[in-house]
């Protein structure tokens, strides 16, 4: 009983200080991560004001205490709960920052309704048209005299109509003549400002058919076609024009405009991927040899060009290639070589890591048998590691081809290259049909190119050359492989608008744009609007004081005369101002108006002294203001207080915030989601029958069309859909990871080991326990790890999401660039780079403990 | 205790692995299954425990029908049949108490074993078993950590939890070198000698079944061709059922 004072002690020191119980008992782990928790919760409470986010902090407080009284009685209690409320809290603080409202997705329904209609008939094929299209105008409503209508009817397509003016609800009778003969037509009503809507007549849009000598009537009745508050004043009237038109088809099924559009411009996208694949696999050897320990570990001056090296291609390689683009796109000018440039980069710095990692994993042995036949290193090189590593290079090659793919085809969202363009041009046009023709050929194009590439691969790994046959078919599909490859890169040359003089040019440019992107602006010393100021009296000869002139020390201001005429000559002196500074001298005029006296002026000396010679103001007439003066003013910033953090440091942590928050919640919502469909897309779970096997394609084959959809793209549909935000982005990301962890988790749920399976059935155990305790224990470590990537990914991507409105830093990012506040956007930059680190260490770490 | 009438098993893709076999063991016994890869041994022991189901005949525990039983029935008479595999079949992932444990799966609350409880006694009776095969100290590693002669006593000691009365063993040791091979052949030997468990074990090497069963049968594509004591198979014997050119291991050193 003795030891129980100090237990008491530490007991209430675990109250004071949450974790300090457990850290003195020597529960290190906990007690830091009670020590680190519970202010964190408290401080995502404060941040978000949201009282269950407290609540959830209490909890693991509380527990924490508890945990002590109980660890007195040697019964240590479980971790699950804490851990549960914790997580609560963090979800909760989630939903309230990045604005999670799913209410949103039905009351903002009707905004993407046209859209997901547009999806299911794309714009693809059509017949060539021959249209008939005849007009009439009517004045509404009637007044007299009836004034000429602004237009006049058509004159070979007649519509004559049975009055020249009507009210708004009344009926007229028109004829058409010279119409198509026997053919359907639609009509349409025309408003003043050429808005057209179609007619309906009791409820159904409005449609004629002609006669065989192509004449048609019709009641048509006047529909209401502008607001009410722009309808005429009383005694006005307004033209508008019914219209008629048929359009008849001919001939055969033509590719549309926007078919051809879109195959041009994938066209472009793939070439932009293909150029920067193979210039960046050109670039990146070389690098990826330096970037390898194994190779430069060997003395002091080695080792730090390999360090520079990765650190170089690290920083690179975790700001995205969206980012680059916009870069690369203030740098070159937006376009297709800005893009290539961009995909380029990033793809050196990918691929240079990838390639530094292969060369680490060359099997020295070879390399040492190869040297022990007394080869020099050249040819040590040839054939001890270059055999050993060609695939490797060319499968990783041929991956990153897919990844350009995929990102050429949304570059276009942030600069004009590719198809990306056709998508973001389209939605601010609204041809809904066109951006879906888009949206689908991307998906289809996306999907085609991953699971050839996916076969390809495989091939390669698995040494299968590619083509069979004699060896001089062979060699004549490589000297045609060849061909194929050098007109290919001509091409993509062209595509791209390789533009390398701009390139030079304005590489100073580019330089100073990156430099200021890269330095952030951390302090900020806050400023203060002081101003000093004097009278002037107009006009002169109704003025008494002379001299006018703020006296004493300080910052003080001093007019040539106090009294003047408009027009008079007048000097403004400030002295005792902040030396060599901006200052602004202003007039004031009594009604509150300003008006600088003379633009782009003035600094001061290093006396803090400035002088500045004008003419009295026409609008600085005291007349105008019942005889009061007007005054002059000098003013300037003055620094108060000590440094401070910059408001961008701030807006940036709170956006790092909620970004990891939009990464945490799509990553859970997908995961939640995943984890019931994969079993559908498991072969062993849903059986070798004709159910079966049809469940497990259709799934499969879903996700993996599903997985083709970029998750740019459905940003880009959800931000119509819900609004621009990070509740756009979480829904983007949580869609993109359905199907990519659906088929990780399925593949893991096929490598499931059945004779765990079979050894606890075999001891009487029901299906729930053998589910329970020999299934789960074997998925979750597998399927941690693959959310934990999954969480590492969507960081990634919600990094740029912002760019097409889905919220996070990515959208501020892009705002500050827009804006030219590019000290504020290197915060957000450094905070970007950090971030992905950060989580790519820690995701890592983690993978590894659990696997 | 167990008898097995005119099992016959044909696979969907149209193996016959079993072909009307019969034979019984009495309380006590320590039967060994021989027979060459592909013989059907394996198809045999699952089918008693109908982790197979048999395509037709019988099998007859304690005189109830274990091809009749289903659901609830059936796992109560699986609760009383252990079974140890040749790769052990642990659930890697879990710790070796989970999966000691999980021998009690049959006879505890589902749905409190579904949220990871276990009884106090059943937590004591883990360790007993652990004690009994001589790793008591393993309990809270996982058992993936551990060696696979560790392994099997793990498998063993999940068996022992389910209080059996007949263990089935399916090569327990032929994933293990030979002088592990003869431990845990001794545990089983243990088992059946002192607690009076009836065990059914098929096994690969010739000297193992002289040294440790009390009766034989053979089997060859699914035939019993073979059944006597385990001095009635000598290697002579061995040819000639099984053909000149088969060879079945001696520990250490094969035949021929
Ligand atoms: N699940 C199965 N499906 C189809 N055939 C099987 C299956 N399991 C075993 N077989 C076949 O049944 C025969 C007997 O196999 P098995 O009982 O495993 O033999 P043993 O254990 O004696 O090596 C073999 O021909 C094997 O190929
Ligand atoms: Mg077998």
């Amino acid at each position: 009983m003795d030891h129980k004072k100090p237990h008491l002690l530490i007991g209430l020191l675990a109250l004071v200080i949450p974790g300090a119980g457990h850290i003195l008992q020597g529960r290190k782990q906990q007690g830091v991560a009670i020590l680190a928790g519970v202010p964190a919760l408290i401080g995502l409470g404060l941040w978000q004001q949201t009282p269950l986010v407290f609540v959830g902090a209490a909890a693991v407080w509380l527990w924490s205490v508890w945990d002590i009284y109980r660890s007195l009685n040697e019964k240590p209690s479980g971790t699950v709960l804490p851990f549960l409320a914790g997580m609560m809290a963090v979800y909760a603080a989630a939903v309230a920052a990045t604005d999670f409202q799913p209410a949103k997705l039905i009351s903002g329904f009707s905004s993407i309704k046209p859209v997901l209609s547009a999806l299911a008939k794309p714009d693809i094929l059509a017949y060539p048209t021959q249209d008939k299209i005849g007009a009439a105008p009517v004045m509404v409503p009637c007044i007299d005299p009836l004034p000429r209508p602004d237009v006049q009817g058509s004159r070979r397509t007649v519509i004559l109509t049975d009055s020249a003016c009507a009210a708004v609800g009344e009926t007229i009778r028109i004829k058409g003549v010279g119409f198509i003969p026997n053919f359907e037509g639609e009509l349409w009503w025309r408003n003043p400002i050429s808005a057209l809507q179609r007619l309906t007549k009791n409820g159904r849009p409005q449609s004629f058919k002609t006669d065989e000598k192509g004449e048609f009537t019709a009641d048509i009745k006047i529909p209401l076609a502008v607001p009410l508050n722009a309808m005429p004043a009383p005694g006005r009237t307004q033209t508008h024009q019914i219209e008629a038109r048929q359009h008849k088809p001919y001939g055969s099924l033509q590719p549309t405009e926007t078919l051809r559009l879109v195959v041009a411009k994938m066209g472009e996208t793939l070439a932009l991927a293909f150029l920067a694949t193979v210039l960046a696999t050109i670039f990146a050897i070389p690098i990826g040899f330096l970037a390898a320990r194994n190779l430069m570990g060997g003395n002091k001056i080695t080792l730090a060009v390999y360090y520079l090296t990765r650190t170089v291609l690290n920083i690179i390689r975790s700001i995205e290639t969206l980012i680059w683009a916009i870069i690369f796109g203030v740098w070159v000018g937006l376009g297709p070589f800005a893009g290539t440039l961009a995909l380029l980069f990033h793809s050196i710095a990918a691929l240079g890591k990838l390639y530094s990692e292969a060369v680490e994993s060359v099997d020295p042995r070879p390399v040492e048998a190869v040297r022990a036949t007394g080869a020099n290193p050249f040819q040590v090189v040839i054939f001890g590691v270059i055999p050993q590593i060609t695939a490797t290079f060319l499968s990783f090659t041929l991956y990153r081809w897919d990844i350009n793919v995929r990102m050429a085809t949304v570059i276009g969202l942030v600069c004009d290259a590719g198809i990306g363009f056709l998508v973001i041009q389209w939605i601010r046009l609204g041809s809904y049909n066109a951006m879906a023709t888009t949206i689908i050929a991307i998906t289809l194009v996306i999907a085609v190119l991953d699971y050839g590439s996916a076969v390809v691969r495989k091939r390669i790994i698995e040494g299968i050359p590619v083509g069979r046959g004699k060896k001089f078919s062979r060699r004549a599909m490589r000297a045609a492989g060849a061909i194929c490859f050098v007109v290919l890169f001509i091409a993509s040359w062209r595509a791209a608008d390789i533009n390398l003089d701009a390139f030079v040019r304005d590489a100073g440019n580019g330089v100073r744009l990156a430099r200021e992107l890269l330095t952030p602006e951390i302090l900020d010393r806050p400023t203060e609007l002081r101003s000093t100021d004097a009278e002037l009296w107009t006009p002169a000869k109704s003025c008494s004081s002379k001299n006018a002139a703020t006296t004493g020390v300080g910052p003080r201001i001093r007019l040539s005369q106090s009294c003047a005429d408009v027009g008079d000559a007048l000097t403004i002196t400030g002295e005792e101002l902040p030396p060599q500074s901006r200052v602004y001298i202003r007039w004031l005029f009594p009604d509150g108006g300003e008006l600088r006296v003379k633009e782009n002026c003035c600094d001061t000396d290093a006396d803090g002294r400035v002088r500045l010679s004008t003419r009295v103001h026409p609008l600085a007439d005291s007349k105008n203001y019942n005889g009061r003066p007007v005054r002059v003013s000098i003013q300037w910033h003055e620094a108060v207080g000590g440094l401070k953090l910059s408001p961008a440091v701030i807006k940036t942590g709170e956006l790092a915030l909620i970004t990891l928050l939009m990464a945490l919640l799509a990553t859970t919502l997908g995961s939640l989601i995943a984890i019931p469909v994969s079993f559908l897309a498991a072969r062993n779970i849903v059986g070798a029958g004709p159910l079966g096997s049809a469940l497990y394609y259709a799934t499969r084959t879903v996700f993996n069309l599903w997985r083709s959809i970029e998750p740019m793209i459905l940003a880009l549909i959800f931000a119509t859909w819900v609004g621009l935000g990070p509740f756009a982005g979480i829904l983007a990301l949580t869609l993109n990871n359905i199907p990519n962890l659906g088929k990780l988790f399925s593949e893991a749920i096929e490598e499931i080991d059945m004779g765990q399976v079979e050894a606890l059935t075999a001891t009487g155990a029901n299906r729930l326990q053998v589910i329970r305790y020999a299934v789960v224990p074997q998925l979750i470590p597998k399927f941690t790890a693959f959310i934990l990537y999954q969480w590492d990914i969507n960081i990634r991507m919600s990094t740029v999401i912002g760019f097409v409105g889905g919220g996070g830093i990515g959208q501020q990012w892009r705002v500050w660039v827009q804006l030219n506040q590019y000290a504020a956007a290197a915060v957000a930059t450094w905070a970007i780079v950090a971030m992905v680190w950060i989580m790519d260490y820690a995701s890592s770490k983690m993978r590894v403990k659990l696997v | 205790m167990l008898t097995v009438e005119k099992l016959t098993k044909v696979f969907p893709g149209g193996t016959a692995a079993l072909k009307d076999v019969s034979f019984s063991i009495r309380q006590g016994e320590f039967m060994a299954v021989i027979g060459l890869s592909g013989s059907g041994k394996s198809t045999l022991l699952r089918c008693i425990n109908r982790l197979i189901n048999p395509t037709s005949g019988r099998i007859l525990w304690d005189n109830t029908d274990v091809t009749a039983a289903k659901g609830a029935e059936l796992r109560r008479i699986r609760r009383h049949i252990g079974m140890i595999f040749q790769q052990f079949n642990l659930v890697k992932q879990s710790s070796v108490s989970t999966n000691v444990l999980s021998g009690r799966l049959g006879y505890v609350n589902p749905w409190l074993s579904l949220c990871g409880y276990f009884p106090a006694e059943d937590r004591a009776r883990a360790l007993r078993a652990l004690e009994h095969v001589g790793i008591p100290e393993k309990i809270q590693e996982r058992a993936d950590m551990l060696s696979g002669g560790q392994q099997q006593r793990v498998a063993i000691a999940r068996a022992l939890m389910q209080e059996p009365q007949l263990i089935l063993a399916d090569e327990p040791v032929a994933s293990l070198d030979p002088v592990l091979a003869h431990s845990i052949m001794q545990y089983l030997e243990e088992l059946n000698r002192k607690d009076g468990i009836t065990i059914l074990c098929s096994l690969h090497f010739l000297d193992l079944v002289h040294r440790y069963a009390t009766r034989v049968i053979g089997l060859k594509a699914g035939e019993v061709v073979f059944e006597g004591l385990p001095g009635e198979l000598t290697r002579e014997r061995f040819k000639e059922v099984y053909g000149e050119e088969a060879e079945m291991a001696t520990l250490g050193k094969p035949l021929d």
